[in-house]
């Protein structure tokens, strides 16, 4: 099987040997948990309880009328205690649903459905209905990904097992322990969007999960065509517009969407969710991470209820040394540094990551040297040297007509940088900038 | 457990970066530039050493005592100014006097980078200004040559450089003779090997070959520019009707395209733009060489392309997601 790659790319230290051989693990139900009303792109929810109630877990307690938007349901068993704002993963400290569990282990999940056998409609209800959302970090809700427009039809669905950040190992780790799944819940994604193709997409540094996965094809393709398809250890190779064209070989045009080329796709905790809620009638109210980091005394693999606080977890089932100066949700490449050990897991917590003061070096910014580092980096095949001269000078025209939009903020060019310019950072403000400047536009009738 | 004096660092994502900084970059040039100047040692005698000694210690102390007389942060131990001091000592007869090495490393730091911003602003390579206007001030100095203390040739205290012997209407039987070769293919051998008059360290294309391997072998320099000029001085020296190989070996073409066509900061970022800017600075040398005063043009071809590289700036590569849209098959 040859290695299939990508244009650009970098290779930072995978430091996936701490996690990689810990099975997830499953916490013990937590006393309490912290469950944000919106944890998706899309829609603010609405909270469907309030204070004083009995809720059950995988009863929705969040929803709003509105696409697209993502349903949240109870990961716990107890009584709402309150409902107020509280830190947040992604920054934004939203509305917060705060359970306090009764210690009963009582469920109140939906009925099995036959994925295979119901509507599209009923199908892509049931994906609303139990809140499933891509699990690998964006969180966009996965029934409207999955139900794109009619003259767009799908052809293949990718199973995204690159998992090319740092340290993380829990979509191998469920690979591994969950493939039947992974791979059922892959067939149930093909057939809901009519795909005859269906490829797991493996990074080669997790080649041993191959035969795992593999060995499943049999029973549960559902007569969908099946493949693995090896790529190269790199990152981003996991990133949605790269493995589509690594597998497809299909590039999403510039502002366009996966529909555009008949292709999605799906992280492999988002496969695992989707089967439940077909097979088991649960919603998404759990999840695997990691923990690791050089200030992690236990690094390991864990699977806890939405809305598990960190802090909660310490020093039970986390050890963290004295010497944390940094906790990220997500990788180091993407993820997010949150200001407290209050952060609440969300739905798309591949992660958390505990940082030692060496390892959360700032750095004094450069003037750049032109070195052409960033632009060997850049996946998107963007001039990253070019953009931020642009934006330095303000000239946000400039930065449009040469890509900005086109970054997905991956962090490549940041990474390489001899010159230690936050160029991933600055362009996260620029296309901000842009965006609102377009919007001003938009509004003076430019 | 919530330490209440835990302080969290936060900041945006990326959160790793490469141990791979200015310093180690320009480090790395250093190390590949010490071959030449180890031959330039081993041809002209340890006097090249004073001659870099004094350029370098002079492009050190000028960077940090002018951002200092103007209040801004130093940042000699980034080491760029090491690499100007040498890359200008390689480039001047081992004759030079100190203090005229000391003066042009000065001028390159201070006028051709300083008060462009610094490393990163300048438009021009500070080496190569350091080289122009020492051959403006100081023209016999300059044209001052020795022979290689190897060379088999009678014995003389001063000679002219191959492509000086050219200039002044000799044949290129009378370069033979400067350096002791039979024939054609022992002159270029001994041109290769470096055993000829010339700058210190333009010399030996071996051993600019050596350090330049290092380079590409870390993925400091990208090969196009160097590639582009040496071909296009080939090519325009064969169009002359000169010797092609001769005229990439002669003068200081190895040294400026593999160390001075590579400087990050003066030639183009985008691709096109780098075989551009490689194709004008070989054409422009041997232009100058057949069509000018100075035997050499090495330091105003480069120069000069160094000036047209906002434009060549302009020509970027295709991003991603620039294609058709897909036809779906109903």
């Amino acid at each position: 099987m040859s290695l299939k790659t990508f244009r650009g790319g970098i290779h930072p230290p995978e430091n996936k040997e701490w996690t990689r051989d810990m099975p997830i693990e499953r916490i013990p139900t937590p006393k309490f948990v912290v469950i944000h009303l919106t944890q998706a792109i899309g829609a603010q929810n609405q909270p469907l309880v309030k204070v004083g109630d009995r809720v059950i877990k995988g009863q929705m307690i969040g929803d709003v009328q509105a696409c697209p938007a993502a349903t949240i349901h109870a990961s716990i068993t107890g009584i709402v205690t309150k409902i107020e704002p509280a830190p947040q993963s992604n920054l934004k400290d939203g509305m917060a649903i705060f359970i306090e569990g009764d210690g009963t282990d009582e469920t109140a999940y939906m009925q099995p459905l036959d994925a295979f056998v119901c509507s599209h409609e009923e199908a892509i209800k049931r994906l609303r209905d139990a809140g499933v959302v891509g699990m690998g970090g964006a969180s966009f809700p996965t029934d409207v990904k999955l139900a794109p427009a009619a003259d767009k039809p799908i052809d293949t669905v990718i199973a995204n097992g690159s998992e090319c950040e740092p340290y993380l190992t829990i979509d191998y780790r469920t690979m591994m322990e969950s493939p039947a799944d992974v791979v059922e819940g892959l067939a149930i994604a093909a057939h809901i969007v009519g795909a005859t193709r269906a490829v797991v997409a493996i990074e080669a540094n997790k080649a041993d999960a191959i035969t795992f996965i593999e060995r499943q094809f049999r029973d549960h393709a559902h007569g969908i065509h099946m493949e693995i398809a090896l790529v190269t250890t790199k990152y981003p190779e996991g990133g949605e517009k790269m493995l589509i064209k690594v597998v497809t070989g299909r590039e999403i045009p510039s502002r366009g969407l996966p529909f555009d080329i008949g292709a999605l796709s799906l992280n492999i905790g988002t496969l695992k969710a989707i089967k439940e809620a077909f097979a088991d009638g649960k919603p998404l109210i759990e999840r695997g991470f990691t923990v690791a980091g050089g200030a992690c005394k236990t690094p390991k693999n864990l699977y806890a209820p939405i809305g598990t606080v960190i802090a909660d977890l310490i020093p039970d089932v986390i050890q963290i040394s004295d010497d944390v100066r940094k906790v990220l949700f997500g990788g180091p490449m993407m993820g997010v540094a949150v200001p407290s050990l209050q952060t609440p897991i969300a739905k798309g917590t591949t992660g958390v990551l505990f940082l030692t003061t060496a390892e959360s070096r700032q750095y004094e910014e450069r003037q750049c040297i032109r070195c052409g580092r960033c632009a060997d980096a850049c996946p998107a095949r963007l001039m990253p040297m070019l953009l931020n001269a642009a934006l330095l000078s303000d000239d946000l025209n400039r930065a449009d007509v040469i890509g900005l939009v086109d970054c997905f903020e991956c962090g490549s060019c940041s990474y390489v940088c001899p010159a230690r310019i936050p160029l991933a950072q600055r362009f996260k403000l620029g296309k901000d900038l842009l965006r609102s400047q377009r919007a001003k536009e938009a509004r003076d009738g430019k | 457990m919530e330490n209440k004096t835990m302080k969290l660092v936060l900041s945006g994502a990326p959160h790793f970066v490469t141990g791979n900084d200015i310093q180690k970059t320009m480090g790395m040039v250093i190390i590949a530039l010490l071959p030449a100047l180890a031959g330039g040692v081993y041809f002209f005698g340890p006097r090249a050493l004073l001659v870099t000694a004094a350029s370098v210690v002079s492009a050190v102390a000028a960077e940090f005592l002018f951002r200092t007389a103007l209040r801004r942060e130093t940042h000699v131990t980034d080491l760029s100014a090491v690499v100007t001091g040498m890359l200008l000592a390689l480039i001047l007869p081992v004759s030079s006097p100190l203090w005229m090495a000391a003066v042009g490393s000065a001028f390159a730091i201070i006028v051709a980078k300083e008060l462009f911003g610094g490393l990163g602003g300048n438009f021009a390579n500070p080496a190569l200004v350091g080289r122009a206007v020492l051959l403006m001030s100081w023209p016999a100095f300059m044209t001052r040559w020795s022979p290689s203390l190897h060379s088999a040739a009678v014995d003389v205290t001063t000679t002219a450089t191959p492509l000086g012997i050219l200039k002044m209407g000799g044949a290129i039987t009378d370069v033979m003779k400067s350096v002791g070769a039979s024939g054609k293919s022992a002159l270029y051998l001994q041109m290769f090997l470096g055993n000829r008059s010339g700058c210190i360290g333009e010399t030996s294309g071996l051993l600019l070959l050596v350090g330049a391997a290092f380079l590409v072998v870390t993925h400091v320099i990208d090969l196009r520019t160097p590639v582009a000029m040496i071909a296009a001085t080939f090519a325009t020296s064969w169009l002359f009707g000169l010797d092609p190989v001769f005229s990439v070996l002669a003068g200081g073409i190895l040294l400026g395209a593999f160390f001075m066509a590579t400087d990050y900061v003066t030639i183009p970022v985008t691709p096109v733009g780098k075989w551009v800017f490689g194709i004008g600075a070989g054409l422009m040398t041997v232009l100058i060489r057949q069509l000018g005063n100075f035997p050499e043009g090495v330091t105003y071809g480069i120069l000069l392309m160094n000036v047209v590289v906002p434009y060549l700036d302009k020509i970027i590569p295709h991003k991603f997601g620039l294609v058709k849209p897909r036809k779906v098959s109903a």
